[in-house]
């Protein structure tokens, strides 16, 4: 064991700590707007005074492995367990690429199917997924974290919805088209390039705008840029610089008023990692500056849109270790409180297995435990804001901000958000931070309990990881071929067609979409058309390599 | 820096792009002077075909997947050049694990150390010897 060592005392991110605080720690600009009530400007305390009292947040777990039965049983076990929302997680071979089971990519590693998220390739399998869940009364994520994969996973389950006769005017819930996720945390064998990808989230927000008002249609997810290295303040200003691609596309097109499309991507997430203070700092920072940005860039006034960023947090998976899992409940609790001190409004405590398997059953149950005692027994929630105007809090509030609107300049000098992604220089960023973070490990600097100190573990519990789904594949390939058999053949086949002509032009993809999936077209089929149209990503070297 | 005469190649055995672990591992072991060939997310065949093709010293495999994949590549890797040390970081549930490690693979979970693979490394390749 390396002899535990501290001489610097910092955040995780690196912004150096005093032993103690004053006001006079508290930069002029910052200390005028403490006073403020939450609900009003400058927005840092929250959207409204009542705060967890009248809105607690949603207890929001990713869910998903196997076949979509699998898929079913879990999201109606958390929600019976008290789950208030559900993630639905796709399979990775198939979903993010957009391949069917058939193809040769998937069938060569078939026992991977359904290990993390189950196979819908059809919106018959969506159906199966959402069976006896009622989606008119429950906040749904249609899953669909990877760009490419957004349309087809929101048009399946929108899908579900009108073949259900339920009003679209009343669904509520989210998508994701992450570009985190597409671009730098999870970089896939094949993926449409940024363009495109901005094209189909704009197509998105449009659609959801005419028609879906409760459905937020795109969530930006500073979570994946952070665990894959982006520290505090980088992960703020470059979630700001996501948004204003985006917000910056839809001016263009003038197809929607600013601040509608401002309400449209204010449903956002962040990651939670250890260091308690800086991240409930972090979450009153973002508030702070999307009120600010709204106001300065897009000129929006409205109060209501300036102070509606909605924040969703889930603890950091990379926290979570695999030495002594039972430690991790720990952890899942200390970073789930900072998420609550910071006042978000939903939350996924990953699962103490995160490090061995996707989630066992006893491993998601006690997630939800986590969030429940958090919210009942802890009274952490029965005051807004309560860390406000503590000096330290104040001063790293402050701070953050300033650092995470000087990193926004940085990668706009880089030209913009998607430049930083497309030469590499955000991944070049995330990964020095890795580095840095594995060095402090071997030098003592960092310390991880059961990992690198205290390594005996005496814990008569064994944990053993989940072992899978073994019949997801077979499943999925006899639906796939059945679905290909029993549908109205020729009904696919034009609406493929039409999919295509859209993706060629300029016209919103969406209806399109919603065709094609009411058709029971597949998603290697769907992919296939996005594959001759948008080509594929130009990938950074440095994840490559 | 010296350089070691070693190659090690480096394969993602699932469809799953997270790049951040086998990145991290890549440079730290070219830092310690390893030639490292990185052959991203590939089958079975195509992995143990460029292990076979490039003559390498070592196969380091990123589980982004089931053990039963794994299991198939170690298992055709044995057939064809059944002297070459295979070293394994990812997610790996304890169970699979177990079973690797019984196939004489050496097992780097979360929270392994660089210098800890690196170790591993000169050992499985002989630098050491």
């Amino acid at each position: 064991m390396t002899e535990i060592r501290r001489d610097k005392w910092e955040t995780a991110s690196g912004l150096p700590l005093k032993p103690f605080y004053t006001s006079d720690d508290v930069p002029q600009w910052h200390r005028e707007k403490i006073d403020a009530a939450p609900g009003g400007a400058p927005f840092h305390r929250g959207a409204f005074p009542q705060g967890y009292r009248t809105k607690p947040w949603r207890i929001f777990q990713l869910i998903g492995f196997g076949k979509p039965e699998d898929e079913n049983e879990r999201i109606k076990f958390l929600l019976e367990q008290g789950a208030t929302g559900f993630i639905m997680e796709h399979d990775r071979n198939t979903a993010d690429h957009l391949y069917d089971v058939d193809n040769p990519e998937v069938v060569a590693r078939h026992e991977d199917v359904g290990l993390t998220g189950a196979v819908m390739q059809s919106v018959r399998d969506t159906e199966i997924c959402l069976d006896g869940i009622p989606i008119e009364s429950r906040f749904g994520h249609a899953g669909g974290g990877v760009v490419q994969h957004a349309p087809f996973a929101l048009a399946a389950y929108w899908t579900v919805a009108r073949r259900r006769n339920i009003d679209f005017s009343i669904l509520a819930g989210t998508g994701q088209s992450d570009f985190f996720l597409t671009y730098l945390g999870c970089v896939n064998k094949q993926q449409i390039p940024t363009g495109p990808g901005l094209r189909l989230n704009a197509d998105i927000m449009e659609f959801c705008d005419r028609h879906l008002p409760k459905w937020v249609p795109v969530s930006i997810a500073g979570y994946n840029g952070a665990d894959t290295g982006l520290n505090a303040y980088q992960e703020l200003g470059a979630l700001f610089a996501n948004l204003v691609e985006y917000l910056d596309e839809i001016k263009r097109r003038d197809s929607m008023p600013i601040e509608r499309a401002a309400k449209a991507c204010g449903g956002v997430s962040f990651r939670l990692a250890m260091d308690l203070f800086e991240e409930a700092s972090k979450m009153r920072a973002a508030r702070l500056m999307w009120g600010d940005l709204l106001g300065r860039r897009y000129g929006i006034t409205d109060d209501r849109i300036r102070s509606g960023l909605r924040i969703h947090c889930v603890t950091a998976g990379s926290a979570m270790n695999y030495s002594q899992p039972l430690n991790n409940i720990v952890r899942g609790t200390l970073m789930g409180l900072a998420g609550v001190l910071g006042g978000i409004q939903s939350l996924g405590v990953s699962g103490y297995d995160e490090a061995l398997s996707i989630p066992s059953e006893h491993a998601h149950q006690m997630s939800v435990r986590i969030q429940q005692i958090l919210r009942h027994e802890s009274n952490a929630a029965a005051v807004t804001d309560p860390l406000a105007g503590s000096y330290y809090v104040e001063s790293l509030t402050a701070t953050l901000v300033e650092k995470a609107w000087e990193f926004f300049e940085e990668i706009q000098q880089q030209g913009g958000f998607l430049a930083a992604l497309d030469s590499g220089w955000l991944h070049a960023r995330a990964h020095e931070n890795q580095q840095a973070d594995f060095l402090a490990q071997q030098n003592g600097e960092k310390v991880i309990v059961g990992t690198t100190h205290f390594r005996d573990d005496v814990s008569p519990f064994e944990v053993d990881g989940f072992i899978g789904v073994s019949d997801a594949f077979d499943v999925a390939m006899e639906r796939l071929k059945e679905v290909r058999r029993t549908r109205d053949s020729a009904r696919a086949g034009k609406a493929l067609r039409d999919l295509e002509t859209v993706c060629r032009g300029d016209d919103n993809i969406m209806p399109a979409m919603m065709e094609a999936l009411d058709a029971e077209a597949t998603l290697g089929e769907i992919g296939d058309v996005y594959r001759t149209c948008f080509g594929d990503w130009d990938r950074p070297a440095i994840t490559q390599r | 820096m010296t350089n070691i005469d070693a190659r090690i190649l480096i394969a993602k055995t699932g469809l799953d792009g997270h790049w951040r672990g086998s990145s991290l591992v890549a440079r730290a072991l070219r830092d310690a002077g390893f030639e490292v060939i990185m052959l991203g997310m590939a089958k079975v065949d195509e992995i143990v075909q460029a292990a076979v093709d490039e003559d390498v010293d070592l196969l380091g495999l990123s589980i982004g997947g089931h053990y039963n994949v794994v299991e198939r590549i170690v298992d055709t890797m044995r057939q064809t050049r059944p002297e070459l040390p295979i070293f394994v970081g990812g997610v790996v549930p304890p169970w699979a694990r177990k079973k690797l490690e019984a196939k004489d693979v050496e097992v780097y979970p979360p929270g392994s150390q660089l210098e800890e693979i690196v170790g591993a490394a000169r050992r499985l390749t002989g630098v050491d010897a």
